[in-house]
Parts: C-alpha cells; structure tokens; sequence
C-alpha cells in the first residue's frame, strides 16, 4: 500500500507510478524517471495545475519509493534516476541493469569484484556474453584491453585454464595462484568429479 | 505390517538353485532397518557367511527399496542393490549399487520392500513379479541380447506398465565392471556379473497396487509441497548458473542451468526454460539440464526434456536427440543419461579435434552411452576411463598386449578423439575378448594385480582419482577437504555420498554457507572455501558423520542422496535455510512410525555401523584404521610444492589427518586405535547381537 501525503490527484498518480515500476520490473527491466515522466503525460495522469510535471513526478516518486517497502532507486552514473520493484527483482539483478546502461567497464569490472569477493571465485569471460549482460565476445575483448591501460582497473586481471577458457578475477579478492586454482576447478576439475 | 504405511510388508525370497520362492514379514523382521541398504546389510549379515565368494550361489543379491518408495514423495525413486563387490580388491567385500527409474516404486506396488536372491540356476533365466504370481521364466533366447533388447523382449511379454532391471552381455559373461539396468537409463554399477553368475538375465516387475499412507492426507499433500519448495537443481544446487531477475545469488558452475532464452530445441516445439522462478513448483523440471552442463551450450539445441526417476521432478537424466549420429555410427539419435553415464564414451578420450565442448564431444557422448547401456558395462565412476588413458599413454597397454591384439586397434582413431574408437573397445570389454577387453573388465585392483602394476603408483597420480580397493574416490578432499577425506575411508568401493558435496557445491557464498554450517553442525568452521582449506575442527567430524548417516538414510528411505540432504533451499525468505527434519517428517507421516530426526538419524547410524560390523567380520580383523581406512598418496601431494592449508592447493596434511581420523572415531563412539566400533557403540544402536557375534571372533577392540 502506497501511502503519501499528496492528495487525492497525487495518489492516484502515486498508485499509476507504482504500478509502472512493478510491471516493468515484472519484465525484468529497470525503468527511468524520464519514462515515468513520460507514460504520466501520455496517459493524462499529471496534476494539472503542476507548473513543472517533471518536478511534480520527481516528488510523487520519492514520497512513493520511500513509502513502499518493495520500491527502490538507483543513480546511475549519468546522474538519472532508475527504479525496480524487489517483489519482482533482486537488487543483485538490478545492478547488473544499471551498471549495464553506463560504462561496460564499470559492469565487468564491479561483476567480477563482488564475484571474487563474495563467493569467491572468478567468473568466465564468457558470462558476459550472455543475458543479462548481452555483450559480444569481440565487445568484452575490447572492453578488457581498454581496462588493463587504466589504473582503476588494474587489480581485473585474466587466468587461462588448461581447457583454454578465460576466467577473470580481482587480485583485490583473490590472490593469482588460488585464481588460477579455482578457475581450473571451476572449468576442468568438477567435471571431471561429477 | 497393516499397522504401518509406506512399507508394502513383504520380502521376497527366490532361491534360483530350486525354483523355490516364499516372502517374510518385512515389519518383523527388517523395520528397525528401514529398507534399502539397511535389509541388504541385514541380508548380507544373517545369510551369507564370511569366507563366501561373490560368484558363490550362496551370496545373495538384495534388491530392496525403503517406505518412501512409490510415495508422492520428492525424489524417492532409487533401489539399493546389496551383495558381495566383484571390483572389491584385494577381496570382495560388501557394497551397494544404486538405480533411479521406476523399478522401486513398481516393486512396491506389486506388494515387496525387497527381492532377496540366492542360488545359481541351471540355465539362463529371467523373473517375473506381478503382486503375488512370481516365476521364474526361461531365459535362454535372451541370452546374449544386449539390455535394451532383453527388456523390450520382456516388456512384450509382460506388457507396457512393467519395469525391467537387465544385464546386458557384459554381465552374462562374469565381467566384473557390468551393471543392471532399468527403464532405459537407470543403472547400479558393479552388480551386472553377479546376476550373471546366477543366470539371472533380468528381474521383470509389475505392480497393481499402492502404497499407503498412514497419516492424514492433508498434512501429507501439504509436506510434500513443503519439501518441493525446498528443492533446488540437480544435486540440490539451489542457486541458477545466470543472473536472474528474482536471485540474489548466480554461480556459473551450478546445475541449475534454466534460464529464459535457453530453450530446449529438440523439442516438437522448442520449449523456453524460463527464469525458473523458485516458488513455481510446475517449473522445477526446467532447471535441470545436465547435457548443457557438461557438453556446453551446444547442447541446448539437442535438448528434447529432461527425464528421471518415480516422484522426482528433478529430471537429471537428460534426452538428447542428435541426429546426425544415426547414419554417422549406427545408433539411435535420441539418448538420455546423467552424470557418468552422459560422459561415459567422451572420457576414454584425451581431446577431440573440435575442442572439449564440439559435436564429436557430443557425439561420444552418445556414442559411449548407447553402446555401454546396452552392453551393460560399468565405468566404476569413471575410473575405467581414467586407467584406460593412463594404461595408453603411458605405454602399458602396447607392453602387455601381444603385437597383434595391439595392432588390432585403431589406435590413431583414438588419438584423434574419434568416437568410432568406442566400437573396437567397449564390444571385447563385455565379451572378455583379449587381454586389454578382460583386463579393463576386471576393475582396477584386479587390473593392476594381472599387469604386476604396484597399486601404490596408481595412488600416486592425482588425476587419476584413484582412492583404494581398486575404486576411486568420490568426493573427497577437492571439495570438501577433512570432511571428503573422512567420507572415502568408509565403503569398499567409491563413497557415493552426496551430503556434503551437494552442500559444497550448492552455489551459495561461502559466509551464508558458514551460516548454515553453523546452524547445522555447530561451526562455520565445518566449511572451508574450495581450495584454502584450515586445520581439522570438531565441526568438519560432525559434518562427515552426519553426511555418512544421510546418505544410509537415504538409501534405505529410498530417497536420493544425489538430490537431498535439503538443509539449504533457494529461498531467500529462508535465509537460504532447507529444513533437517524432512527426512523424519515424510517417514512419520507415510509410516506412522513417530519417530523424530534424532530417532531416525539413530536408525541411519544402526544401518552404517552394521556396515561397518559386515566389513571387519569378512576382513577378519579388528585393524580397520591401518588396512581398511587408507588414503592414497596423492592426498598428501601438491604438484606446485604448495604447502598444506595454503590457498590454492587441496593438499592434506598428514598429522592433521591423523587428528581428523580421531575426532571422527570420537564422534562414532569407535576405538581410535583400531577404527573399529566398540561393544557400547553397537550396543548404543541396538546391535547387541552383532557384537556378540563379533567378540567370538575376537573382532572387537
């Protein structure tokens, strides 16, 4: 239940948003605050009255955010605004949506830190080939020459396993030669101990 | 045996050597062992003496399943085959196979717990139960069919509803690597040439009955959804191998390989896998995809479904349909299987020209497939492949062979990873033709010891996984350090426990794993990280016994240990928590036997510690912790140099293996000097008898 001090035009308004927010999340999509902007206007759902609707929406959005356990913001690096609905999605996957729209520097280089921290382990190059990341494997090749030339990307590091696939690691987490370790049991070895 | 449900009431007793076949009372005998391996080591103790030879018409083969079998509940479709191990080297000793598929609950429903076995008839024959009418019918126009004809041949005769458990030629012919095998996939290694040895081509079942359940229906629909919600992926693996719009966690290396977008393309229609959501219940089949797991994504576009056992909507055992391989090498082009089986052909081979994951990958994989389960040859989990490359490789096989069985071998076929290969091989393996075909066919104990190779050699290679007694390990110290150590010290054959392995593996970060741990054995210090193992602790003790009581539960329940224990789940409302107690909830419920999780694990430790008393009373001797509890070599080894408990290395440390050997005696009540339980630890679970038994004979510490 959505519950703002806004009138009854602004609840009406706080409930469409909050439905927006949900139903993209149900689509697994993150959705911004310009589209919410804009499916408002479309769908005639702004005060009327407001002098600026994009302000009006900005403030209806918080005061909906902060009142619904489920509904929550991002900034993304441009500064913008994105939100999900954490009945339909993690904040895990959200992220992933988020780093993906900005520098996909930033989306391999934060995936394979909290890969190495978290679990830990390094993660295959090709994982990001897949969904959700959907890069290509020339776009993820290209994307880790750019990342060993700058610094704060130094500590992404590659390991090779003996099945010849490229896992990748943060030496912040993970030291080279339990990497390599991890990785070759992660590609070879538990294959080979089914 | 009306008081309880779950069981059937009956055991089934067929002496082959008279025709002669009558049933016991399962309460009265057999339900302070449950079912499964628990009757087949009661079997093996009261009627097959020490001294008795697994080819002998006095050992006996127990087919036996538990009161979950052919229950609604989750998983409960696996058979424990009891007897003497042929592979058991230096001497047989005894051992359990496991088969899924639909022969446990058909057992069941035609009135049995179990189908006791003895004698040795006079030509060959097959047996046909249907509740109550049992015969044993001739054999000899199926003797030498392979598996899939003999029971399509029995299938006809009995009819479509009927499950058949076959060997194939390789158990015909006294292969001691040979296998029994029902409904088209589903096999128990090791037992195949003991079948064979009683002329015993198949065991024919079907079954009008049904299982009862004695507790409220209602309460028992309402647990079965409890541990459905609870259930991961194949091996319990309760975390997806992609990021998912509703997971908190992703691990690439899991089996839970659904995902929207990976479709199963052979499919009529190809089917779209989903997000596998966890609380759809529906969609639990969609997870699984084991084709895709070891042969890559290249196996989605070959996917038909996946396929499994009675009451399991895992379907681990995926079906494949390749094609190509029909006019390529003559087989059909669909096939199914998990695990060893699925990579049964593509292991004998160092590399195919098309890489680890290409379509000669696949395609040994279904060539090895359709040729072993029809043959009914065992990998012994996997260690036929790994002897064979390194026997290759390393020049034994061209000294020991004459020049002309050697030359009779494509052997430049085989070094370029051509699945053709499999056709030479596999054929004179089940028929015991040459010396390589009977020497592989005899398990690696009695390999070595025909080819004067020490066995000490063959423990010192890592990558050959070989553990002792002519058997690998199965998860051990490279996943779960002391803990997989403790586990393989065990069997007289490779462990086969799952507990802690599908713990390990179950995707989680290691600090919710640490939690769980903590929940469960009394320490995050019972897990380490693969690979950066510490020092043994009281905790990793616990874990191995509470794995080891698991998986005699399991198998006697007939739950599958491959699948539970369920005491993690993907759901994060639970904190990733499973539950501990399901295994009891489902057994009093489907019983009416009120015994709680302390009381059925007590039952589990009577099963495991007279398992225990089965392998001191044939060994003669009391010496277990020196000649039975042995540990390879390369346990103790890091090619790199790397010390014990440094990150990146499995390497065990002797004298802390040494400590965990104690602290797990300890937790069994055994005798640490010796490893062998004492007086009051069989008397703790109600084997009072069995020591009484073992102190004549001077067996007890």
């Amino acid at each position: 239940m959505v519950e703002t001090n806004i009138g009854k035009e602004g609840e009406a308004a706080a409930r469409a948003i909050a439905t927006m927010i949900r139903q993209s999340s149900e689509a697994s999509q993150l959705i911004a605050e310009s589209e919410i902007l804009r499916r408002m206007a479309d769908q005639h759902l702004l005060i009327s009255q407001a002098a600026d609707p994009a302000e009006e929406v900005g403030d209806i959005l918080k005061k909906v955010v902060d009142g619904s356990e489920d509904l929550h913001e991002l900034a993304a690096q441009d500064g913008s605004r994105r939100y999900y609905s954490s009945h339909f999605m993690t904040e895990t996957y959200a992220m992933i949506l988020l780093q993906k729209l900005g520098d996909p520097l930033r989306l391999i280089a934060e995936t394979v830190r909290e890969n190495s921290a978290v679990y830990p382990r390094p993660v295959p190059l090709d994982i990001f080939t897949q969904p959700p990341f959907d890069l290509t494997r020339q776009e993820v090749l290209n994307d880790l020459e750019r990342m060993a030339a700058e610094e704060e990307y130094r500590d992404i590091v590659p390991t090779t396993t003996s099945a010849s696939r490229v896992f990748l690691y943060s030496t912040l987490h993970l030291e080279p030669e339990y990497a390599s370790m991890l990785a070759e049991w992660l590609d070879v070895g538990q294959f080979n101990n089914p | 045996m009306v008081k309880y449900g779950g069981w059937a009431g009956k055991v089934l007793h067929v002496d082959l050597s008279t025709g002669r076949t009558w049933t016991e009372d399962t309460a009265e005998k057999y339900k302070d062992y449950l079912g499964g391996t628990g009757i087949g080591y009661k079997v093996m103790w009261d009627e097959v003496p020490a001294g008795t030879k697994p080819y002998d018409p006095d050992n006996r083969i127990i087919f036996a399943v538990g009161p979950l079998a052919g229950t609604g509940a989750p998983c409960n479709g696996r058979t424990a085959i009891t007897t003497l191990w042929p592979t058991c080297w230096p001497e047989p000793l005894v051992a359990t196979g496991h088969m899924g598929g639909q022969f446990a609950a058909k057992l069941k429903y035609a009135g049995y717990d179990a189908v006791v076995i003895q004698g040795r008839a006079d030509r060959p024959v097959w047996l046909s139960i249907v509740d109550q009418q049992v015969e044993v019918q001739d054999a000899r126009r199926l003797w030498g069919e392979g598996i899939r004809r003999a029971t399509a041949a029995i299938s006809q005769v009995m009819g479509p509803e009927a499950v058949v458990a076959a060997i194939g030629q390789a158990g015909e012919n006294l292969v001691p690597m040979s296998v029994v095998m029902n409904s088209v996939s589903h096999s128990a290694g090791g037992i195949g040439s003991v079948m064979g040895s009683k002329n015993l081509k198949a065991i024919g079942v079907g079954g009008t009955g049904s299982v009862r359940i004695a507790g409220n229906k209602d309460e028992w629909e309402k647990l079965i959804k409890y541990h459905l919600s609870l259930l991961g992926a194949n091996n319990q693996h309760v975390v997806p191998s992609s990021p998912q719009p509703w997971a908190e966690f992703y691990n690439e290396s899991t089996r839970w390989k659904g995902s929207k977008g990976r479709a199963w393309g052979a499919a009529p229609r190809p089917i779209d896998t989903g997000t596998c959501e966890p609380h759809n219940l529906n969609r639990i089949a969609y997870r699984t995809n084991n084709a895709a797991f070891y042969m890559g994504d290249i196996a989605w576009q070959y996917t038909v479904r996946g396929n499994g056992c009675a009451g399991c909507p895992i379907r681990c055992h995926t079906m494949i349909k390749v094609p190509s391989v029909a006019a390529k090498y003559g087989i059909p082009e669909v096939g199914q299987n998990t695990c060893g089986g699925l990579n049964f052909g593509r292991s004998f081979f160092k590399k195919f020209p098309d890489g680890p994951r290409g379509m000669t990958n696949m395609e040994a994989c279904m060539v090895g497939m359709h040729l072993a389960d029809d043959l009914g040859i065992w990998c012994n989990y996997g260690q036929l492949q790994r002897d064979f490359k390194k026997l290759y490789y390393e020049g034994f096989i061209k000294n020991k062979l004459g020049e002309k069985e050697f030359k009779s071998y494509s052997w430049d076929k085989y070094e370029k990873g051509d699945p053709s290969f499999l056709f030479e091989l596999f054929p004179r393996i089940a028929s015991q033709e040459g010396e390589l075909g009977t020497a592989l066919g005899l398990g690696t104990g009695y390999l070595l010891q025909r080819w004067s190779i020490p066995e000490e050699s063959w423990g010192k290679d890592k990558e050959l996984s070989y553990w002792k007694m002519g058997h690998p390990k199965h998860h051990s110290t490279e996943d779960a350090g002391q803990c997989g150590l403790l586990i393989n010290l065990q069997y007289n054959r490779d462990a086969q426990c799952h507990s802690h392995v599908n713990f390990i593996r179950n995707g989680l970060p290691l600090s919710v794993q640490k939690g769980l741990a903590t929940e469960i054995w009394g320490s995050p210090q019972a897990v380490d990280a693969v690979g950066a193992y510490t020092p043994m602790h009281p905790s990793k003790a616990k874990m191995a016994k509470w794995s080891l009581l698991r998986k005699e539960l399991h198998d006697s329940l007939s739950l599958c240990n491959w699948m539970g224990p369920w005491v993690a789940s993907p759901l994060k409302e639970r904190g990733y928590r499973g539950d501990d107690s399901i295994e009891s909830m489902l057994y009093r419920l489907a019983t009416g036997d009120k015994k709680d999780r302390q009381e059925l694990d007590q039952v589990a430790e009577r099963i495991f510690v007279l398992h225990r008393a089965l392998m001191i009373r044939d060994m003669g001797t009391k010496e277990v912790r020196t000649k039975h509890d042995t540990i390879p070599e390369w346990v103790f080894t890091d090619k790199s140099g790397k010390a014990p408990f440094t990150k990146g290395t499995t390497r065990m440390d002797r004298n802390d293996v040494k400590v965990a050997m104690d602290m797990f005696y300890d937790e069994m009540g055994w005798d640490r000097g010796t490893g062998a339980p004492t007086l009051q630890a069989y008397r703790k679970v109600g084997l009072d008898k069995v020591a009484e038994e073992l102190g004549k004979r001077k067996l007890l510490p």
